[in-house]
């Protein structure tokens, strides 16, 4: 799903306080016997906006229609298939190996993208790693940007014990 | 806005047991879903939104997420849900556009 922006007249640079944020969840396999409840639901949120020591921007227009470069999603896809072959290819499924590579994975991806310096874009990786035990999953994601400009990759990778998926989501910023 | 994707999750999958023929309309129904309240809210952002479906075998996942981008103006939400049969993960980001 995308959507069509309108071209602004005016274009503003902005200096940007650009820093990495990450989290994680987990879903740990785990007993549903004796379960009573019929559905849970856990929300957290990464609110990064409470920092009061930075300072307000004043904005300078670029007169810039569009990136000088745009984001390159086949350079991209080859990354996360270079990152998924080389941690995961021979490892087995392990919970807390796991959680620190998904982590791992995530920070890796996002250095090698971002090497990419590709300027103006904002990267989004998301990395699910999963047990394969006879399960079926389904991951599906919808954006609403502007389909010139941005764009995504996504590569899965699987072995004997374990299942990684991982996304990059890159986004214009005027 | 939390409660409204537990709400989109709840809508579209309440009541299901795990099937593998409805999963693909599920996880879009709900990404759109959310994606469409979220316009809603009339704000200048450019959004993401992320779906995970998994039926409950007893398998572990982990999910994690790292983002480059404007601290002050940008950020995501995660919610998690979880039935007899299936975990939901969806999460949201929402990036600036000015």
């Amino acid at each position: 799903m995308s959507e069509v922006r309108q071209d602004k007249t005016v274009k503003r640079d902005k200096r940007t306080s650009k820093a990495p944020s990450e989290g994680s969840h987990v879903i740990k396999g785990k007993d549903t016997a004796g379960k009573t409840k019929d559905s849970l639901s856990n929300v957290s949120c990464i609110d990064e906006h409470h920092d009061g020591t930075t300072m307000a921007v004043t904005l300078e227009n670029t007169y810039q229609m569009g990136p000088r470069k745009r984001f390159p999603a086949h350079a991209a896809l080859e990354i996360l298939k270079d990152v998924l072959k080389s941690y995961l290819q021979e490892e087995k499924y392990e919970v807390d190996w796991s959680r620190q590579m998904t982590k791992t994975l995530c920070e890796v991806i996002r250095a090698r993208v971002k090497e990419l310096m590709i300027r103006r874009y904002k990267l989004v990786v998301l990395v699910h790693i999963g047990q394969l035990a006879g399960q079926s999953m389904q991951i599906s994601s919808r954006c609403l940007w502007d389909a010139t400009f941005d764009t995504f990759a996504t590569w899965s990778f699987k072995n004997s014990s374990l299942y990684g998926v991982a996304s990059v989501y890159a986004v214009y910023y005027e | 806005m939390d409660e409204y994707h537990n709400e989109c999750i709840e809508n579209v999958v309440g009541g299901d047991d795990y099937n593998q023929n409805l999963v693909n309309k599920w996880t879009s129904a709900i990404v759109e879903r959310c994606l469409t309240q979220l316009v809603k809210l009339g704000r200048q952002y450019k959004f993401i939104v992320t779906c995970a479906l998994m039926q409950k075998t007893g398998a572990g996942l982990h999910t994690a997420n790292s983002c480059y981008w404007d601290t002050t103006m940008d950020g995501s939400c995660t919610v998690r849900w979880e039935s007899r049969t299936m975990y939901c993960v969806v999460s949201v980001f929402a990036v600036a556009i000015v």
